[in-house]
Order: structure tokens, then sequence, then C-alpha cells
């Protein structure tokens, strides 16, 4: 790397603030998705707005690609380093600038872990809507570029409809706000556009959040099913009814397999359970309830348990929390597919899923965000034995296929990142890319801005990607992958 | 106003044929600038085949839907081809299971819930009640213009309905983004984009929206108090109750407060006694009701006095309320979300105050309806980094500046 660059970038952060020796920058060679990695030739630790700017600015001057990254945890390379470029990492942003719970918003830099937002507003009887899994770790500069879900986001919107303002360095190193604490700012919503631009159209290093009032009452149930297809039925049912529950989440037998070799959550023995919570108020929720129980039973549920406590909640959400990092227990390794289908159409899919099973001769595990219809089939294979690991990427390929032929999406939450750019052709016409191409280079005609992401590029689309492997925190046991 | 370019008109009437290639007529005008053309394509194919033959031309576009929200922003500084978007007019799916429909961007808002209410054993909507007249104004318009009403309080606006679009960029280019799913994070979010762009980057071809159920029951409370710092107090109040109101309208000078429930018989009744427990206020009968309901989305609209939208923080809320009470005619400010509505004269003075209160509250006014001597006070003052972005978007899509130059912030 060019010598000037790095005296440039030492001189934009704190002492120790900036990394270059080989071992050193391996950290980072890697997000979520550790089939893909690339050594970056340095790494920038900056402290504040004003030395991301600097350091923006000098990578932009020299001409160098730079990468945003956060805790890491994402799942499709958007955090990839680029070969011979810098990556910016934003954690040691990490403070709650301002609280205002009367406004309900809360300012913070993007380093905050998602979880750290709710903890500070819990007290006033607030919290942070969405919910990533990985929340006790993923930084909200990571989820404002992923515009990430959780469960709970079914009821309550994704990041971009809790995000009101961000300050974004732009790829040429200038400061600016987009939005802010108040609704409506003039001009066309830039904001809407960087929320869920996975770092491609500059580093946001304040964010403006809206943080709710807690719920007055939570209601949990847990219903057995004789087949999956009865179980998606009842989900569809939930939705035609209009109901809008907090979350409605899935799981197969052999995820409930999993988990019960993993955590022991006591989940009833059946081919499919559903994890059905509501939440509001208590004169809203209870009638609610009712009917969801009783939509259940018509879908020919075989067990209806009700949490009759906090305890006996945390208990049904810990089988579903617990299932990505369960399914060590029953495979080797596995592939996680991240795709949505419109929610009338969960039974069928569900069925082709097993279909291709069959085709391709592997186990398709399944456990996912029923309500609306973002699926998370995890494909099983065994890395060592010869070529599985390849036909299992290509079976997960076809569910995307599946995905896209009911009229769905190849990700819903999860990203595109580098791992999924070249199956963009298959979702955007010509048209559609050429028109993300372009605003694009409104924000970055050089370029420089996490380039081979989120968009096909010929060099990128001629790699084969390596085999997914567990993320560490998952065999930490710190986070469960969804 | 404007010098018209030579328009050679065979080529549209060729791809539009020629009952659909019409020359303009006198309220065609868009804010004092007339076309010489309207042309109405039939389909998304013919509306990318005359952006590129209007860009050929060199020609300006101005986009027309129902034609209600045509004098929002200011005055584009040429047109001479009105697009009209009347016959994309098809309503292209309803999956009640799903929630979600997808329309011709010309559709009117009546049209979809006239379908909408159709399908047999649903009662769904598309939650929005914008001031503008359902059975006249079109998707592709309330998109454009990004218009909400009183159920914003509950349901966002258009941005947080809209989950796909398809588009025509200047050029003739055909896009879409998003998809017909209600979770998907694939390519940029050019919904949001497009939203509010006031027909300034795209013509908006086609719609996929997200839908509601539509409440069984319905209840209001009224707060009345004498005092901007009262009512603001009981909103407030309103605001720790574990109830789901979908419209909190304080409306000034009436001294009120509409609160509305939109649940089942019984959820609606449960929370409505909740507040009046807790805040005080009249339950209204079912006709007071009715009467009430039919004219809040319509407020401050009636008339064709000048109307500005405001946002100020939520906190501020008693401050909003005196203040566009010294300023202005009457207001309704969206209690729990911090955006307001205000009718005003034609006089500058009193706007340029209101503007220059709400903006030392930290918020900011735009002018939604006015006359055109008051365009210089359309937009706010706009400067920076952000505005230079939108320029550059704006160039990226439409370089020629074809579609609408000038009817955006800052010129754009
Ligand atoms: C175990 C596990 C469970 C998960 N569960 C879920 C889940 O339930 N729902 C879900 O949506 N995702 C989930 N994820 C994915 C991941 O956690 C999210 O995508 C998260 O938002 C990433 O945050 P991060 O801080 O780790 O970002 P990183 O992985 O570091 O970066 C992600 C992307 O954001 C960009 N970026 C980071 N910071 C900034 C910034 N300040 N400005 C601009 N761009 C920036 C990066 O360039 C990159 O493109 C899970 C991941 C794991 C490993």
């Amino acid at each position: 790397m060019d010598s000037g660059l790095v005296a440039a970038l030492a001189r934009a952060v704190p002492t120790g603030g900036l990394i270059t020796a080989p071992e050193a920058l391996r950290t980072y060679e890697c997000d979520g998705l550790t089939g893909h990695r690339v050594v970056p030739s340095a790494v920038v630790l900056p402290e504040s707005t004003d030395q991301v700017a600097a350091c923006v600015s000098a990578c932009h001057q020299a001409r160098v690609p730079f990468v945003a990254r956060g805790a890491g945890t994402g799942l499709s390379g958007g955090a990839l380093p680029v070969a011979d470029g810098v990556v910016i990492c934003l954690t040691r942003m990490r403070a709650i600038l301002d609280v205002d719970i009367q406004g309900q918003r809360v300012t913070v830099q993007p380093g905050v872990a998602n979880l750290q937002v709710s903890d500070a507003v819990r007290a006033n009887g607030h919290y942070y809507a969405p919910d990533p899994s990985s929340q006790s770790v993923c930084t909200i500069g990571g989820n404002v570029a992923e515009n990430s879900g959780g469960a709970h986001c079914l009821k309550y919107g994704f990041t971009t409809t809790h995000v009101v303002g961000v300050t974004l360095v732009t790829p040429d190193g200038r400061v600016t706000t987009l939005g802010g604490a108040v609704a409506d700012a003039p001009g066309y919503d830039l904001l809407g556009v960087v929320v869920g631009s996975e770092g491609t159209l500059g580093i946001v290093t304040e964010v403006i959040l809206n943080i709710i009032p807690i719920p007055e009452t939570v209601r949990t149930m847990l219903c057995g099913f004789a087949s999956m297809s009865a179980a998606g039925l009842a989900v569809s049912a939930i939705i035609a009814e209009g109901i809008t529950p907090a979350a409605i989440e899935m799981m197969d037998r052999l995820a409930i397999e999993a988990v019960e070799a993993a955590v022991h959550a006591d989940y009833p023995r059946c081919q499919a359970v559903l994890l059905v919570e509501l939440d509001g108020p208590r004169a809203e929720c209870a009638s609610t309830f009712a009917r969801v129980e009783e939509i259940c039973r018509q879908s020919e549920a075989q067990e209806i348990r009700v949490a009759a406590d906090a305890s006996q909640r945390a208990m049904m959400w810990r089988g579903r929390r617990a299932a990505f990092a369960a399914m060590g227990r029953i495979s080797p390794d596995y592939y996680v597919q991240d795709g949505v289908i419109p929610r009338g159409r969960l039974a069928p899919v569900l069925d082709g899923i097993a279909a291709l099973e069959q085709e391709y001769d592997l186990r398709v595990a399944n456990v996912f965000h029923a309500g609306d219809g973002n699926l998370h089939p995890l494909v099983l294979y065994t890395g060592s034995h010869h070529g599985e690991g390849d036909r299992a990427l290509e079976l997960a390929g076809r569910i995307l296929d599946l995905c896209l032929s009911e009229g769905g999406s190849i990700t819903g939450e999860h990203g595109v990142g580098s791992d999924k750019a070249c199956a963009m052709p298959k979702m955007f016409s010509e048209g559609a890319l050429e028109v993300f191409t372009r605003v694009r280079a409104a924000f970055d005609p050089d370029g420089v801005c996490n380039p081979g992401k989120v968009l096909p590029t010929p060099r990128l689309c001629g790699e084969v990607p390596g085999p997914y492997r567990p993320h560490p925190l998952e065999i930490a046991g710190v986070a469960t992958r969804m | 106003m404007s010098t018209a370019t030579a328009i050679d008109v065979l080529p549209f009437a060729a791809l539009v044929g020629e009952e659909h290639a019409l020359a303009a007529r006198a309220d065609d005008t868009v804010q004092g600038v007339s076309p010489s053309l309207v042309v109405e394509p039939a389909d998304e194919a013919e509306v990318s085949a005359v952006m590129r033959e209007a860009s050929r031309q060199r020609l300006t576009v101005v986009v027309r839907g129902g034609g209600t929200t045509l004098a929002w922003g200011t005055p584009p500084r040429r047109c001479e081809l009105l697009l009209s978007t009347r016959r994309l007019d098809r309503l292209v799916e309803h999956q009640p299971g799903d929630l979600i429909c997808v329309a011709g961007a010309g559709m009117t808002l009546a049209a979809l819930q006239a379908h909408l209410g159709r399908a047999q054993g649903h009662r769904q909507r598309l939650m929005l009640d914008p001031p503008v007249p359902p059975e006249v104004a079109t998707l592709g318009g309330i998109v454009a213009t990004g218009c909400s009403g009183p159920l914003r309080t509950r349901y966002g606006t258009v941005r947080d309905l809209l989950i796909g679009v398809r588009f025509v960029l200047a050029d003739g280019t055909v896009g879409h983004a998003g998809g017909k799913v209600v979770k998907n994070v694939a390519g940029y979010d050019i919904g949001k984009l497009l939203t509010g762009s006031l027909g300034t980057l795209a013509v908006i071809t086609q719609v996929a929206l997200r839908l509601h159920p539509a409440a069984p029951d319905s209840r209001v409370v009224l707060l009345d108090d004498s005092t901007p710092e009262a009512l603001a107090a009981r909103v407030q109040g309103l605001a720790r109750l574990p109830v789901t109101p979908s419209c909190v309208d304080v409306i000034w000078p009436d001294r009120t407060c509409a609160v509305r429930v939109d649940s089942s018989a019984e959820g609606a009744e449960r929370q409505v006694q909740i507040i009046a427990a807790r805040v005080g206020g009249r339950i209204l009968g079912e006709g007071e009701a009715a009467a009430l309901n039919s004219s809040l989305a319509q407020r401050p609209w009636m008339g064709d006095g000048v109307v500005a939208g405001i946002a100020a923080p939520r906190s501020r809320l008693a401050e909003l309320i005196r203040l566009a009470g010294r300023h202005a005619d009457e207001v309704v400010v969206r209690g729990l979300i911090g955006v307001a509505e205000a009718r005003l004269g034609a006089d500058p003075a009193p706007i340029t105050a209101l503007r220059n209160g709400v903006e030392q509250l930290g918020g900011h006014l735009v002018l939604h309806r006015s006359p055109l001597p008051l365009r210089d006070l359309v937009w706010p003052a706009a400067a920076g980094a952000a505005v230079e972005l939108m320029r550059s978007v704006k160039h990226a899509l439409d370089p020629q500046g074809v579609l609408a130059p000038g009817r955006h912030l800052g010129g754009i």
C-alpha cells in the first residue's frame, strides 16, 4: 500500500488506531460468511465522525477502496475486505450520545450494539424494536447497512422503520446528515436509500433511532402440527385473517430434534412447531390470542401450549433461539439460506424444498420467520464427503430459484453482499440493475466505497465461494443465527 | 411563461395512437407552465417509448396522475409534454391471504379500495387517507407526493406501505425495485427514493402495496382543553396509555383533539374507556363520530387557502400548537408523531413567521398547496452536502433534466 496513504491514515486516527501488521489484519479477513476471505492492507479504528471523514478522504484521494465494518456478524460478506484496500472498523465509536424519552429518540454512534439501545431505555418503559438474533453483538451501523430484521419485526417493522436520521460520511469524505429527529425532512428521501445499502453509499457515523413503549402485555404459544404444510396453512390463515402477531416462528422436525438435543426446550415431538407471540394492550391481546388458538386448532394442531408466565415464555424462545447453533448436533456442516416467499405460499414452497431434499439426497432443516415469509432453510452436509459441499450450495441456490418463481426475494435480512451479488440478475432486470448502478455512482462516482458488493461484476461472478463454516460467535455460544 | 420548444407530434401519435396524443388545453397547464402535448400511454412499454422519444427531442415532461397535487412543489422551469398515467389503471393482483396488492400507477385510490372491498370474505384496505379526492387521485401521484392523512399515526405513510415499484427513467430505461413480499432487502430501496420525488426522478408505472384489515368497529374520543399546553399535556398522557389509536389529531382553533380507535367492538370500547378515564375526554356517539371522521382527512384542506406541511419535535407539541395558532387560520397536528398541516392566507408574512418559529423549534415547513406568487416560499432554504447528494441523484437518473426540472427542493 502507498506509504503516503498509510501516513495519512496514521494521522487520521489516534495512536493504536491503525493496524498494518499481517497477523493482526487476519482478524478482519471475513465476516459471518466465513467461506470468503480477503486480508486487507490496513485497518483503521476511528473514534469520531471527523476521524472517519479523514480516513475516507485519504482513501478517496489515493483511490484506494475502503470497507466499513461493525461487529463482523454479517452473513453475506458485506464487510469482506477488498484486497489492497482499507477496512474502517467502527467498533470504537460506541457512545450513546443522547436519550430523549419524551421525544422517543435515541442518538448513537454506529458501534453501539443493538441490545445496548434497549438496555439504555428499558427503565423508562421503552425499547428499540428491531431484534436480530445477533443483537447482543451486532452494531447499529451494521443494522442500518443491512436493514436488519428480527423475529418481532413482523409487527413493528424492520430497521428502516426505526431509523429516522443518520450522519453520513460520503465516499469522498464529506459529512452530511440525512433525515433527522424530526419527520419529513424536505428533499429526496436519501435516508431511505442509505438504510439497507450495505455500506456501499458511505459510512454512517451517527444514527437517530425511534424507540417505542414496551407493550402492556405479551402472550406466547407453541403449537405442534402433523406436517409442515399444516403449520404453513395455519400461518397463512392467521395472516389472511388480518391478525398481526408480534412474531410467528416456525421449525420443522429436524430443527426440533436438534434443539431438543442441544437445550432440552421440551418442544412437542412432531413434524412442525409454530411459536406465536402477541403483544399490545391487554384488551386487544386477549381476544386475538383466543382467535389464533382457534385458527391453529382448525388447522389441526396436535398440541397447543400456552406460556403461563415469563419463564415458560423464555423457555419457548430458548428453543427457537438455539436452533442454528444446535445444528451441529445433527450435522457436521450446514449452509444457511435466506429467501422470501409470499406468505400465502408457505405450504407449496415447503413441499418444493422437501422434493429438493430427495433430488439432492441431502437433508434441509427449516427454521424461519414464517409470519413474513422469510425462510431460512439450513442445508445440512458433511464437508469431508467429496462433493457434498458443492451439492449443498447448489441445493441452496435451487431454493432461491423456488422463492423467485413464487414472486419472492433472494434475501429477506442477510443482504446481498458479496455472497449473492451474482444472483441479483435472477431477481432484477438489466434496467433495474442499471438504475441501482447509477444511484450508487451518484454517491460514489469513483467506486471506492465497498466495491464488489451488492451489484454483480464480471470479476466477482466468475469466482466460486467456499462452503459455510460456523461463525466464531456461534461456536462460542454468544449468538445464534437469525 | 416559458418558451415552448417545437414538438414533433407524429412520433408520439405513432407510439400511443393519435387519440392518445392530444394537443394540450388550458386546463392542462401546470403551475402557469403550458405544455403543448398530452400523451396517454397504455402501458409501461409505451411509457418507456414516450420517454425515449421525449428525451430524443429534448423535451421536458411532467407526469400527471389525477392532477390533484400538480400544484405541489415549485413550478417546473419548462414543460412541453404532459404524460398522463390515466390508462395505467389496472389492478395487477390482490392477494388477500398475503395482505398485498399490485396496481398500475394510474389507478385511483377509490378504485383500489373498491377492488379490495370486493374480495370475498376479506375486509382489507390500503391504510392511507391523504387529503386528496380519492375518486381522482391516483396511486402513483400519492406515492410521488408522499401525502398522507390522519391514519399516519398508526400505519405510517406511503413510505411504510410501499413494498415494490416499477418505473421508467427519463431516457426510457425501465426499472423496478422491491417486490411483492413484505420483507426484502435485495437491492437499493428505490421505492423510498421515489416517494415524495414529485415526478422529478422517474415515471412511476406500477406499485405494490401492503394492506391491512379494516377494523370492524371504531370509536372516537374528543379531548377538549382551552390552552395548547393543557391539550398537549393530555396528548402526552395518552402516549403513555396501553392503547393503539389510529388517529390523534389536535385541531386548532377548535381547542380539541380527536382520538380514534379502530378495533373489534370490544377492543375499541375498552380503549376509549381507558382514554376517557385516564386523560379525560368525551366519547362520541355513532352519528357524531361518523360526521367527524368524514371531515377529519379534509381538514385543514377545505377551501383553497395555502396549506403548509410542518414537522417539529414531538416533545414541542404545545409550542407548535401555540405558534401555528398565532399565524395560521387552522392547524391539525398529528399529536403523537410531530407533524402538522396548517392553512394560511396568501400573505407571505405569517408564512415566513410560522416557518421561522418552526425552525426555531428544530423543525421545518414546506408549502404543499400555494398560489404562484408564493413560489419562493414553497421550500425552506436548501444548502449543504445533503442537497448536493440530491442533485447528484437527480443528475444520475435524469442527466438532461427532462422530468419536471425545478419542481423539487433547491430547484432540482
Ligand atoms: C449468529 C448470527 C445471527 C444473526 N441473526 C440475524 C437476524 O436475526 N436478523 C438479521 O437481520 N441478521 C442477522 N444476522 C446477520 C448480522 O448480524 C446482521 O446483518 C447485522 O446487522 C450485522 O451487523 P455488524 O455490526 O456485525 O455488521 P458487519 O457484519 O460488520 O457489516 C455488515 C455490513 O454493514 C456495513 N457497515 C457496518 N457498519 C457500517 C457503518 N457504520 N456505515 C456503513 N456501513 C456499515 C459493512 O460494510 C457490511 O456491508 C445474524 C448473524 C449471526 C452471525
